[in-house]
């Protein structure tokens, strides 16, 4: 047929491209002979003949070039075609192909989706909450700055001190190593509406804040210096709060709004992409400019390093700076300057990180599967490789087959994995513990989607040449002769996919025991006596100060406020204290024993103090271990009650009560006498657990802000009243009601929800790795049929021959459970600082986590042991 | 009579129709086209390969290499299902315009203005 014919000239001319040319010439050399011929058979004589058949032609070199031209464009046009039906060829016969084998290629997509869904998913986490951590130009070089106590920080909390006006100054006239520094402070404020006040969140910034974010007023300008010495009364408005409560009109520019107590005239808009450094969740509402000749001011400092500029040299610098300007010796100074790269300051760095490498390793694990996955299938397709090379398929359009079978594959595996990473992200950002609110900005990571998939693709096809490749080195006679694969190669795959597996259970085993360690740590977390009940416990933060009420009625206010909730039914107790659990105050000095000389090596140190009515203990739960609760608790009371660590680590063996103490800064302060020793309690959660001092004193008279503690048994339902009562004594800013047992619960909501995703991706790895195992295990039973009907005959037992196989995979198994177990002892680093109550050396979870493996392996063992004792000897002997 | 100049688009008609009854090579069809027009049409030999690759490119035509009487390497073509049917409308339409051209041509003046006068 002609058609083929055109096939096979094509074929020809893929690999000389001046094939065509050839051609037109062969055409016009034949049609001046024929005519010629021609025209000597009509009498013309043989001499002119040529000449009157090329005038007869025309020009032949301008015929030429356009013939050439035109059959350029066929061939080229062919060549696509022929190229487009190919590629629909070669489609259709690897679906029907993957089609027949549904198991095997369920298998292998849902693999390569969990694979590439997975780590969508976790690195679009890492890479909103790290990689995009700076939302401003230079990011690389972007850096917080802040100051921390050089000694005297027990508190088992990052002790962070916003840098003063004054030290932020001389490091801005001082400073070579940053091309900018930036001060920042943000907050909630009450805007003044027609109704009741709203809470708005502001920022204050410099005025050269909008260049170094690199960003400008979507509508009329931003801060100038001139607006400073005007006395700063001037605002920027969020893009979002213009849009909602000014309708997104340019009118907006000239009004004014009340935002606390003060006036400020709008004089533009800022875009909604313009962030606060540290990747706050609420947009700013409201920009105000910030004057740092306050000296009153303090501020978050956020720099960009010059380029070349190291940190730890911006550290001395700075350093030395605060020292001269502060009139310090630089060896003597308080506060050492930290200089930090906004993504380690991100809460949980280290579990993010963590968490990215874990769910590298399941990606690996996914691609370790899909791997021998195809190269078992090439071979057991040897057969039909080799006939259809038999049959005059060419080698290259076997290998375009199975390329094209893997990429159906990887398309397959890349969709449902996209859908899978969408709603995986969906799900950790609807999981998300509060303290990680910035996740809800999370996107889908399109850096990392191309590259999952591309690893995907590139492992997919790697291994389907792989395959394809062996199959050619195969000589086809081989196969169709013998029937079954010859041992050396079929030793040689064998061992092939045994690595495979044996690094798929090796991962696994390592991210087991990362998992067994951060359960066994979350669990610790939740059984931590924490000292004293959360449950059924409530407090009420009311913000006098806010509320604007006068220092001589806040006594009455309180009074009013309590006594109405001791009516309440179901209150069983109540307390004034200076704070709620889930947050502490401190007061920095040195804690000081009468009688005993003052220690020299600390100067000074922050101090838990918590001021509180005597009810409190009970309110709370914490139980008085000596002494009574305080007996006069005037505003001049010198009783104060300790805690049980701080006094057994002091008067071990004896009574801390009747000795007296004091926090001296300056050296004048009262000594306070200890009337009672209350147990140690960890209010702020049980990750925060320690037995530093904390000092109870009777509640200041001049509370700014008092929590109410209550203690009730009818839920939450006897407490709804409170807010209303709160708003009758005319409390009716910002004041909040929470149940101690959620503050309690979210303050390891993090660790669990960190746990929990290690979890999931060890149940992945595991589960991939056991798939793979299963497979394994059951091509070698497949291929062994004939040799296990052999041994049948001859009279082996069934039961060796089951041993035989769970053997094999045993083996496996073992050396995976090693290798990986060996891994955890490097790999459990990541995660030493968020374990409580376990070292990462952990028996039980290496025990644990060996153990799961082998459970796994031997589940996946199982399947094909009693496939092999179900082998029949005479089918299996007599052939396929 | 001196050979007609041949009207643009034609010899691609010619062509198909040439092809019609059976495969030929260029030559063969050259000589056909002379023959059937009596040595009448002035055509270039090269204006035939040229319209024999656009019908190609078209595919109004297949092309393959064959082998001639002589034992000569030629490229024989065949007409496609397309350009039979090609043929068969643009054959059609030629008819009508030779028909219509040919009537005003041939026709007395009488006949011509007849319609527009009743």
């Amino acid at each position: 047929m002609i058609r083929d014919g055109i096939r096979k000239v094509f074929r020809v001319a893929v690999n000389r491209p001046d094939r065509w040319e050839r051609d037109v010439d062969e055409e016009i050399t034949l049609h001046l002979a024929l005519r010629a011929e021609q025209l000597i058979a009509e009498g013309v004589a043989r001499e002119h003949a040529g000449a009157e058949a090329a005038r007869r032609f025309g020009s032949i070199g301008e015929a030429r070039a356009r013939l050439i031209d035109a059959a350029r464009h066929r061939e080229q046009r062919l060549q696509r075609t022929e190229y487009l039906a190919d590629l629909r060829h070669d489609a259709v016969f690897a679906l029907r192909t993957l089609g027949r084998q549904k198991g095997w290629t369920t298998v292998t997509i849902l693999t390569l989706a969990l694979g590439i869904g997975a780590t969508t998913a976790v690195f679009s986490v890492v890479s909103t909450l790290l990689l995009h951590a700076v939302p401003y130009p230079h990011g690389d070089r972007v850096v917080d700055v802040f100051q921390q106590p050089a000694s005297g920080n027990r508190t088992g909390i990052e002790v962070t001190i916003t840098p003063s006006a004054p030290t932020v100054r001389a490091w801005m006239a001082g400073s070579r190593s940053f091309e900018a520094i930036e001060g920042v402070s943000s907050g909630p404020r009450a805007l003044k509406t027609a109704d009741d006040p709203v809470s708005v969140m502001t920022a204050t910034v410099f005025p050269t804040f909008f260049g170094f974010a690199g960003t400008h007023a979507i509508l009329g300008r931003t801060f100038t210096p001139a607006d400073l010495d005007a006395g700063g009364r001037v605002a920027l408005l969020g893009e979002s709060m213009w849009r909602g409560r000014f309708g997104g009109d340019p009118a907006a520019i000239g009004k004014t709004i009340t935002l606390g107590d003060s006036l400020y005239t709008i004089i533009g808009v800022a875009p909604s992409t313009l962030r606060l450094p540290g990747a706050p969740i609420d947009p700013v509402d409201a920009w105000i400019p910030l004057d740092v000749r306050n000296d009153s001011l303090g501020m978050s400092v956020i720099g960009r390093l010059r380029p070349g500029a190291t940190i730890a040299g911006a550290m001395r610098e700075l350093d030395s700076l605060f020292a001269r300007s502060a009139g310090f010796a630089s060896a003597a100074i308080p506060f050492k300057t930290a200089v930090v790269r906004p993504a380690q300051r991100v809460r949980f760095h280290d579990s993010l990180v963590m968490l990215a490498w874990a769910v590298a390793l399941v990606l690996l694990v996914a691609c370790a599967n899909v791997a021998h996955l195809l190269v078992a299938r090439s071979v057991t397709r040897q057969r039909e490789l080799a006939i259809r090379d038999a049959l005059g398929a060419g080698r290259g359009r076997v290998l375009r087959q199975l390329l094209t079978e893997s990429l159906i594959l990887s398309l397959g595996g890349t969709v449902l994995g996209v859908g899978l990473g969408w709603l995986g992200l969906r799900g950790l950002i609807a999981l998300r513990p509060a303290s990680l609110d910035s996740l809800q900005t999370a996107r889908l990571d399109l850096d990392t989607l191309g590259l999952t998939i591309a690893i995907a693709i590139l492992t997919g096809a790697t291994f389907a040449m792989m395959g394809a490749v062996q199959a050619a080195r195969h000589s086809a006679n081989d196969a169709l002769k013998s029937g079954s694969l010859t041992t050396s190669r079929s030793r040689r795959d064998g061992r092939v996919r045994s690595l495979l597996v044996v690094s798929e259970l090796a991962l696994s085993g390592t991210l087991l025991v990362g998992a067994a360690l951060l359960l066994k740590s979350v669990i610790n977390l939740q059984r931590t006596d924490l000292g004293f009940t959360p449950h059924g416990l409530y407090a009420l933060s009311l913000p006098l100060d806010a509320n604007h009420i006068a220092a001589s009625a806040r006594a009455g206010v309180l009074g009013g406020v309590v006594s109405g909730i001791r009516d309440l039914s179901g209150v069983q107790a109540v307390a004034v204290a200076s704070v709620a659990p889930g947050s502490r105050r401190f007061r920095i000095g040195q804690l000081q024993v009468r009688g005993e000389a003052a220690p020299a090596t600390e100067k000074s140190g922050f101090i838990d103090v918590i001021s509180a009515q005597p009810s409190y203990f009970r309110t709370m739960g914490i139980p008085l271990q000596a002494g009574a609760v305080f007996s006069d608790t005037s505003g001049d009371s010198r009783e104060v009650i300790v805690n049980a660590g701080f006094a057994r680590a002091h008067w071990p063996g004896t009574s801390a009560v009747g000795h007296q103490i004091r926090v001296a800064g300056t050296g004048s302060e009262p000594w306070l006498t200890i009337v009672g020793v209350a147990g140690d309690a960890s209010t702020d959660g049980p990750a925060a657990w320690s037995s530093a001092p904390v000092l109870y004193t009777p509640p200041a008279p001049d509370l700014h802000n008092p929590v109410i503690l209550i203690r009730t048994t009818g839920g939450a339902a006897s407490v709804a009243p409170l807010l209303a009562l709160a708003r009758r004594y005319g409390v009716r800013r910002s004041a909040d009601l929470e149940s101690v047992e959620d503050v309690i619960s979210r303050s390891i909501a993090a660790p669990r929800f960190i746990m929990l995703l290690l979890s999931i991706f060890t149940v992945l790895a595991v589960v991939l790795a056991g798939v793979g195992l299963y497979g394994v295990m059951s091509y070698t039973v497949a291929q062994r049929t004939r040799e296990i009907g052999i041994r049948v005959a001859l009279g082996a037992s069934r039961g060796r021959i089951a041993r035989a196989v769970v053997a094999r995979g045993a083996v496996l198994a073992v050396a995976g459970a090693v290798i990986g177990l060996v891994g955890a002892v490097w790999g459990t680093k990541l995660i030493e600082s968020q374990l409580h109550g376990v070292t990462r050396l952990d028996p039980t979870a290496f025990i644990a986590g060996g153990c799961v493996l082998i459970a796994t392996a031997l589940l996946a063992c199982l399947v094909p042991a009693r496939r092999a004792l179900a082998v029949d000897p005479m089918t299996a002997i007599r052939g396929e | 009579m001196p050979p007609l100049p041949l009207l643009k688009g034609t010899l691609d008609l010619l062509v198909l129709r040439a092809l019609s009854w059976t495969p030929m090579h260029g030559f063969e069809i050259v000589s056909w086209l002379e023959r059937a027009a009596t040595g009448s049409l002035d055509v270039e030999d090269s204006a035939l390969y040229q319209a024999l690759y656009r019908l190609e490119e078209r595919a109004l035509l297949e092309a393959d290499w064959g082998v001639t009487e002589n034992n000569r390497r030629a490229r024989y073509y065949k007409i496609t299902a397309a350009g039979r049917s090609f043929l068969r409308t643009e054959t059609r339409t030629w008819v009508k315009y030779a028909n219509t051209v040919t009537t005003i041509l041939t026709a007395s003046r009488d006949a011509l203005e007849a319609p527009s006068a009743s």
